[in-house]
């Protein structure tokens, strides 16, 4: 009786704290973040996931490592390690497919086996190897897995993230499955991972730098152009892509202005004036804009569990190394451009994020390191797993485009007061210049009005209608006045939308 | 009687002998890190003539020494010397035969250990220490400091920054501005890293500083762009306005025993951020202020910090190690392979075969595994060759002796070979397969012997299957002066320098059907070929 006064007491000490908690719903409330231990003889710098069959996983490393990962989708304390092969330069990319684990290196796609069952690879067999290397340690290839049509995507960094030394430097390049390299986009610059949407479609993020106002999400559409032009003189040898793009505006200031002087909507060098002067320049389905959605974007990830991670089902998770977190993108096509919107979605892994994979059960695999590059989660490399708690964070959902304003939608209904209050939304509009020059800030800021905020029938959504759009325009919404149903505020109010194109209807 | 007693000491620990003498020993531990073939410390202070009891305990899986060498004596040098007489080293358990040699302890062998008993030197100065071991000195090494020199100065105390965002070219009155965002510096050490400003920023760190006696102090600071140190509110030490931080500048300044208040200004306009700051007493060593130090304070009182490019080896045990990545050398398609045995390659996958050869210790992975992974390591290991050229390719077609050899230029592929990769068999040696003119061509190496010793040799298989060309040979070998020997060829190849670094290139080879072309030692192409390249024990070439 003592024993169980004294657990009472200890459960009501600890309960006010939580239940002042409960007030202010936060991440962990909905996605809870778990933390493995890895083998200790190495330094478990997760470059890249794959899935393999019964459950297991396949994790490749920085230093070249890749490890069969078992039980990682049940208690930590179950998780066993085995390594699969060592020695290989940078494993940025694995797939598995027909019994065999393709790993993208430095400089080539091979097929790795394990003919013996003594769980180590023996056979290293090059599926392709056709591209240039210089020796310049930023020359990264980023591997996907395999696409709808039976191929690997190659992301070929441009040397040192500026130039292109060797061939198709800045260039994504698909992997034919009989070894051949078949040049697919050009205009990469530096780029971070690479995924799939649910309906196949491959994007992957690029990095802040010359022509990269922000990073970005990229569409790689076969035979676009993605916004550098350092690579563009592969053109040469590619003849399957025809004629080479015209080059984009190094920089424009016009009547004599100085950079940092305001002159909205009139210089030149902007990707929306720039991609009707260049007809393959695809703009960046998605801005991840720099300093608040990160700043260094790395793996994507499509929620195809059915449900099993929450109510974002077919939306992409993107991670960011340097703000150790990933972030939520939604999409939609328009005018057969893709566009959307982006929300910060969860924060606190333990080192910064490149490799991230989610499997069938809706749990998210996610690792990295920050060596070279300093990350917020303070620990030099992680391997953790993202489940979902079963609870619904209140969230924008989506925003689909009107031709004035923006359909939102909710995971949860919204109190209509609130909801349909214009009082509770704020945006502003802004870009980035797209020049030769280092990044850049955000440019031609505009306060629009929201002049109607209108309650849906559905009690789930709300049209928004602004004053003005811009198209080409990154508009960011406030969402803070915004409560569900329940009361609760939406758990990440701002969002930001890049709106490409405007609807017709 | 004094020996007997200090086998039980602990440290530290007052011994009384009759007549009142008293005497503090020091304990020093100092293991070795498995698998790492590094001392766990490789900096300590003792005091002269002061009693030390020295455990060293060898925690890896191989022998290890601990020789201490009188100060300025190149100990990596003295112990890497020893390879040119290995028979000689090896009876004395690989302990030098050298003047300089001050202290010693046993060959300790795995998970043992030995006690040293000495009373430090009354002469100041740094005695080196090394394993004498064959290639273990370059990088198992450390430094014992003796005398008050190279102690090391009480650090900043209380260190606070504040963040100021704005565009400068000479250091502003801070005071006058807002700071964009301030708070604690845990690790007390000033450090530019805070959000992710490159451009157009400024920090004013205050702290506390500890004199540990009235007397003169030097600040010095060297920064990229303007910087400041202020004590007791007074500037000490200036060097404002934008520059690299390549000059230190140093000021003096008269303390009294006691706590001082602390202040550096510094500012960022554009380009690289660099900024370092120290001090110095009279009884008290250089001691960085910054977590980054300037490039001539290497040889200060610092804390211990680990060489980013060094310490990292991969050690071959049983099994050989694949090591793919930046091998000076080896081409940008080099695949490194330690074999045990004692010899490496890196094979070349764009010039398919062993670029370059060399014996003892495999790589060290530091300079991949620690920051971006950029840079050309070299080979651990010593006497590098490079058998058969740099970007040549292996196979000819009816070649004269005067013909050029077919090479690949820099930067191109090789039309006619495809790479296709590699197995590993039971033991885990790789077979590494290409394709040229319809062979297909697979090659493995093993060491016979002990590379280190006399007869060890690098033996290459290669065996060819499909179509041969007719006249088609194999280049096995190439060099200025190629001339027949017991069963082989003594080959002078072309010297080469690998990031700076010299290596003659002369070596050994021996393969069936050989005939000497000019400068090329070739065997026609055939369904087996088996060669072996050795090292003559004239001398050793190393690195470090």
């Amino acid at each position: 009786m003592k024993t169980l006064r004294i657990l009472t007491g200890l459960i009501l000490a600890t309960a006010t704290p939580a239940m002042l908690r409960a007030a202010d719903p936060q991440e962990s409330d909905y996605y809870k973040i778990t933390t493995f231990d890895t083998p200790k003889e190495t330094a478990f710098e997760v470059s890249s996931i794959e899935l393999l069959p019964e459950g297991k996983l396949a994790v490749g490393t920085r230093r070249g490592e890749i490890w069969t990962v078992s039980n990682a989708d049940s208690e930590p304390a179950n998780v066993k390690y085995q390594l699969f092969a060592s020695g290989q330069h940078e494993v940025l990319g694995l797939a598995f497919k027909d019994g065999w684990l393709y790993e993208t290196n430095r400089y080539e796609v091979a097929k790795l086996k394990d003919t013996t069952g003594d769980g180590r690879a023996d056979k290293f067999e090059t599926v392709c190897d056709k591209w240039g290397v210089s020796g310049d340690y930023h020359e990264y290839a980023f591997g996907s897995r395999f696409d709808k049509n039976g191929d690997l995507w190659v992301l070929l960094c441009l040397t040192g993230s500026f130039t292109s030394q060797t061939e198709f430097r800045g260039w994504a390049m698909r992997v034919k499955p009989d070894g051949s390299l078949v040049p697919t986009c050009s205009g990469i610059r530096s780029p971070g991972g690479i995924g799939f949407d649910a309906d196949g479609e491959v994007y992957y993020t690029d990095n802040q730098g010359p022509w990269r106002g922000p990073n970005n999400l990229g569409h790689l559409v076969p035979g676009s152009f993605q916004g550098h032009p350092g690579g563009n003189k592969w053109y040469e040898k590619a003849p399957n892509m025809g004629r080479r793009p015209v080059d984009p505006i190094p920089e424009a200031f016009q009547n004599g202005r100085k950079r940092g002087d305001h002159a909205p909507h009139t210089d030149p060098d902007r990707i929306e004036f720039e991609r009707k002067r260049i007809k393959e320049l695809v703009p960046p389905a998605v801005c991840l804009v720099y300093g608040k959605i990160g700043n260094s974007s790395s793996f994507i990830v499509c929620d195809l569990s059915g449900g099993k991670f929450g109510p974002f089902e077919k939306q992409l998770f993107v991670a960011d190394q340097s703000h150790s977190n990933i972030a939520r993108v939604f999409l939609e096509e328009v005018n057969g451009v893709k566009q959307g919107g982006v929300f910060p979605f969860l924060k606190g892994f333990k080192s910064g994020l490149i490799g991230g994979r989610m499997n069938e059960k809706g749990q998210l695999f996610a690792g990295g390191s920050d060596r070279g590059w300093g990350a917020k989660g303070g620990q030099p490399f992680s391997f953790e797993r993202v489940d979902w708690t079963g609870k619904v964070p209140f969230e924008v959902h989506a925003m689909h485009a009107k031709p004035d304003g923006f359909d939102v939608t909710f995971t949860e209904p919204v109190d209509a007061k609130t909801a349909g209050n214009v009082a509770s939304y704020t945006a502003r509009q802004f870009t980035y210049a797209y020049r030769e020059e280092y990044g850049g800030p955000e440019v031609d800021e505009v306060f629009p009005k929201i002049t109607k905020a209108t309650v849906a029938a559905d009690g789930k959504s709300v049209r928004l209608t602004f004053d003005k759009l811009i198209q080409g325009d990154i508009h960011e919404v406030h969402f803070d006045g915004v409560r569900s149903a329940d009361g609760k505020p939406v758990l990440h109010p701002v969002g930001y939308f890049t709106l490409n194109e405007i609807p017709a209807k | 009687m004094f020996r007997t007693i200090l086998f039980s000491a602990v440290a530290p620990l007052l011994i009384f002998t009759t007549g009142a003498f008293a005497a503090e020993v020091e304990t020093i531990t100092i293991k070795t890190l498995k698998a790492q073939m590094r001392y766990d410390t490789t900096e300590f202070d003792v005091k002269p003539g002061q009693k030390v009891k020295l455990v060293f305990q060898n925690d890896d899986d191989m022998p290890h020494n601990m020789c201490f060498f009188q100060p300025g004596t190149d100990a990596i040098a003295l112990a890497n010397k020893q390879i040119e007489n290995p028979d000689a080293a090896l009876k004395r358990d690989w302990i030098p035969e050298d003047k300089s040699l001050w202290l010693h302890s046993k060959a300790v062998q795995p998970k043992t250990s030995d006690t040293l008993i000495f009373t430090a030197p009354e002469k100041p100065g740094v005695y080196p220490f090394v394993c004498t071991f064959p290639g273990h000195a370059a990088i198992m090494n450390g430094k014992m400091t003796v005398g008050e020199k190279g102690k090391r100065g009480p650090g900043l105390t209380g260190l606070k920054f504040q963040l100021y965002l704005g565009e400068w070219k000479t250091l502003p009155d801070f005071s006058k501005l807002k700071p964009h965002r301030e708070g604690d510096v845990k690790d007390n050490l000033v450090q530019l890293k805070f959000d992710d400003y490159k451009n157009d920023f400024g920090l004013v760190f205050t702290g506390k500083l500890d004199a540990p006696k009235d007397g003169e102090y030097s600040f010095l600071i060297a920064s990229d762009d303007g910087g400041r140190i202020l004590i007791d509110g007074k500037m000490i030490a200036d060097d404002d306005g934008i520059h690299p931080a390549s000059t230190v500048r140093e000021g003096r300044v008269k303390l009294t025993k006691g706590v001082h208040d602390f202040r550096l200004d510094y500012f960022q306009a554009a380009g690289q951020a660099e900024l370092y700051a120290a001090w110095r007493g009279a009884d008290f060593a250089l001691t960085p202020l910054t977590k980054a130090l300037h490039p001539d304070w290497k040889n200060a009182a610092k804390p211990k910090k680990k060489n980013e490019n060094s310490g990292m080896p991969l050690v071959v045990a049983q099994e050989p190690i694949i090591y793919r990545n930046f091998i000076s050398g080896g081409g940008n398609r080099g695949i490194g392979v330690g074999y045990p045995g004692n010899a490496s390659i890196a094979w070349s996958a764009e010039y398919f075969g062993p670029v370059i050869a060399w014996r003892g210790a495999f790589m060290d992975a530091a300079r991949h595994w620690n920051g971006r992974g950029g840079g050309q390591q070299l080979p651990l290991g010593f006497d590098v060759l490079r058998p058969a050229g740099e970007t040549a390719l292996p196979f000819a077609v009816n070649p004269t002796a005067d013909s050029p050899w077919p090479e690949v230029p820099k930067g191109e592929r090789a039309a006619d070979y495809s790479w296709k990769g590699y197995d590993l068999d039971a033991k885990r040696y790789p077979t590494f397969h290409y394709e040229w003119k319809g062979s297909r061509i697979s090659e493995r190496f093993e060491v016979e012997g002990d590379a280190l010793a006399g007869q060890g040799k690098l033996v290459r298989v290669l065996k060819i299957d499909g179509s041969i060309p007719a006249g088609a040979v194999m280049r096995v070998a190439t060099g200025s002066a190629i001339t027949p020997t017991g069963g082989g060829f003594n080959v002078t190849g072309e010297k080469l320098s690998l990031e700076g670094h010299a290596f003659d290139n002369v070596f050994q080879v021996a393969v069936e059907g050989a005939t000497v072309s000019g400068k090329n030692l070739t065997v026609p192409l055939r369904p087996e070929i088996k060669i072996s390249y050795s090292w003559p024990n004239l001398h050793a070439q190393h690195l470090h």
